[in-house]
């Protein structure tokens, strides 16, 4: 019964599938999914065009689908992924607890899943987790705002949505370098749930509340974006500001002189070794590597801002 | 936002705990990690880095502990790749940076003992200008400390969270067994034993001292 229909199931993707990718890559090695949160925030766009670029170099098909952080949707996106015989997803995952069932029923369908960015709560489900080495990365951050805000002063930390691991690694990063300094307080901690507007709107609350503020610390850089916005419009730019993700609008604001710092995740690479990876354990059955793996963060500030560029450092 | 975590530490230790705790699975810290489940992350990762310290760690840098003039030298005529390929220690994976343990002993150059970020600067190889700056904190830069122990795998761990308290327990444990002489420290010599981390050639070495002697 299964297998009748896991194979009817394929026909089909192989039927909605091919027409699309044949005439440009001579795509043999079968369908690669690639599952990502919401392409709005660039960082996941680069993951995807990464991941995409990558797998069609190699000679894969791809799927591209966004979750938007909602873990049923990923649900279905992972039904979706297996009923079109997916050889393997690439995924960057809309919660590390909710996620490690839809990881097992892929496994359980036999399509290995290849995690990027996000982290899942258990190991030995997934084939890979390459994660960017968040607590190196929110250290550096952490001790360019220190370094910016003189050691001392009145801050703001927004922080990402809860359910993602990021966003505690993160805050947990800059608070092991920043509460080492004394004079360094915090005023407010807030939920902005990785989303710009929400940083838009937190910090005009914020603001009003606690004017006396000398920087913001973000989990993220559409955070740092929002929050920066929303001190421009009250003509606060004098507030130091500070991102996490290396995103070109950033640096484009640091450039120009607003937000000061953020910190590099290498996204795209990091979604090309992912489908490296994948093709090399659908080929010999083994990826060579350890399942989890840190990839380290850069610093950019003023220094080296002009060397970005969708989530990487040119030579 | 600490407070969120916290229960979930509880949960996975307390319902799964092969799962949540799959640290017991390496030899000895069961029962530190036993005895303090149920409480933070960060607590159960301290007592864990208590159990490894004398007993792992410490034997891992002395056993793979290079001369540091002639690390450096071998770095500066070979390259940090055939270093890191002959002396070096990082977990595997495209973008590990080495980790180097080493000893060695110099002039202290410049001495920052205030800051919460203490520095020593020591000059190995009487050119008068120092080549190494010894990490002695409380805030103590990065995690070569755990990133140089091979027994210390990121997937036997829960998450990045776990795996970065045990980096900053190994840290304070480091800044813990240093005790400095009063005084200037300007002009007096230290020896060292420690590792650090080197991403790029040309970087400064910032060792994380765990013998440290000066005279």
């Amino acid at each position: 019964m299964k297998l009748t229909r896991r194979h009817f199931m394929s026909g089909v993707a192989v039927a909605a599938v091919l027409p699309l990718a044949r005439p440009v890559f001579a795509a043999d090695k079968g369908l690669i999914a690639i599952i990502t949160p919401s392409h709005d925030n660039p960082f996941f766009k680069a993951e995807a065009v990464g991941a995409e670029a990558r797998a069609k170099e190699l000679g894969f098909e791809t799927l591209i689908m966004v979750h938007d952080d909602d873990p049923n949707k990923q649900s279905e996106l992972f039904d979706t992924a297996i009923a079109r015989g997916a050889k393997a997803i690439v995924l960057d995952n809309a919660g590390a607890d909710a996620t490690v069932a839809a990881v097992q029923r892929a496994k359980d369908a036999g399509i290995p899943a290849f995690l990027i960015d996000r982290e899942i709560k258990e190991s030995g489900i997934a084939v890979s987790q390459i994660v960017s080495n968040n607590y190196q990365g929110a250290q550096l951050g952490a001790e360019e705002f220190v370094r910016l805000m003189g050691e001392a002063g009145n801050y703001v930390e927004l922080v990402g949505r809860e359910a993602d691991t990021n966003a505690g690694i993160r805050s947990s990063g800059y608070h092991d370098i920043i509460d080492q300094y004394p004079d360094m307080v915090m005023v407010a901690q807030q939920s902005a749930n990785w989303s710009q507007t929400e940083g838009y709107e937190k910090m005009e609350t914020i603001l009003q509340a606690n004017p006396d503020i000398k920087g913001v610390i973000c989990g993220n850089d559409t955070m740092a974006m929002g929050a920066w916005a929303a001190l421009e419009a009250a003509g606060r730019t004098d507030v130091i500001v500070v991102g996490f993700d290396g995103s070109n609008d950033v640096r484009d604001s640091i450039l120009a002189g607003g937000i000061k710092a953020t910190v590099l995740q290498p996204a795209y690479r990091q979604a090309q070794i992912a489908v490296e990876q994948a093709d090399q354990y659908l080929s010999s059955g083994s990826t060579g590597q350890d399942e989890k793996q840190l990839m380290d963060c850069v610093l950019i500030n003023g220094d080296n801002a002009s060397k970005l560029e969708t989530f990487a450092l040119t030579a | 936002m600490r407070d969120l975590f916290t229960p979930l530490a509880i949960l996975s230790c307390a319902l799964l705990p092969l799962a949540g705790c799959k640290i017991v699975k390496n030899p000895d810290p069961e029962a530190a990690t036993t005895e303090a489940a149920g409480t933070t992350d960060e607590a159960r990762m301290a007592a864990y880095a208590k159990d490894i310290w004398a007993d792992k760690v410490l034997p891992v840098v002395s056993e793979h502990a290079v001369p540091l003039t002639e690390l450096r030298a071998k770095v500066a005529t070979e390259g940090l790749e055939p270093a890191g390929a002959a002396y070096g220690l990082r977990p595997e994976g495209e973008a590990n940076p080495w980790n180097f343990a080493a000893t060695g002993e110099g002039v202290i150059i410049e001495a920052n003992t205030a800051s919460r970020a203490a520095k020593l600067m020591v000059d190995t190889d009487a050119d008068g200008a120092a080549d190494v700056t010894l990490q002695l904190g409380p805030v103590i830069r990065g995690t070569a400390l755990r990133d140089a122990m091979p027994f210390l795998t990121f997937t036997d761990f829960r998450d990045q969270i776990e795996f970065a308290k045990l980096a900053r327990a190994l840290n304070d444990l480091a800044n813990a067994a240093i005790t400095l002489p009063e005084g200037d420290l300007v002009g007096k010599t230290a020896s060292f034993e420690g590792v650090f981390t080197l991403r790029n050639k040309g970087d400064a070495i910032e060792l994380v001292p765990t013998r440290l002697a000066v005279k």
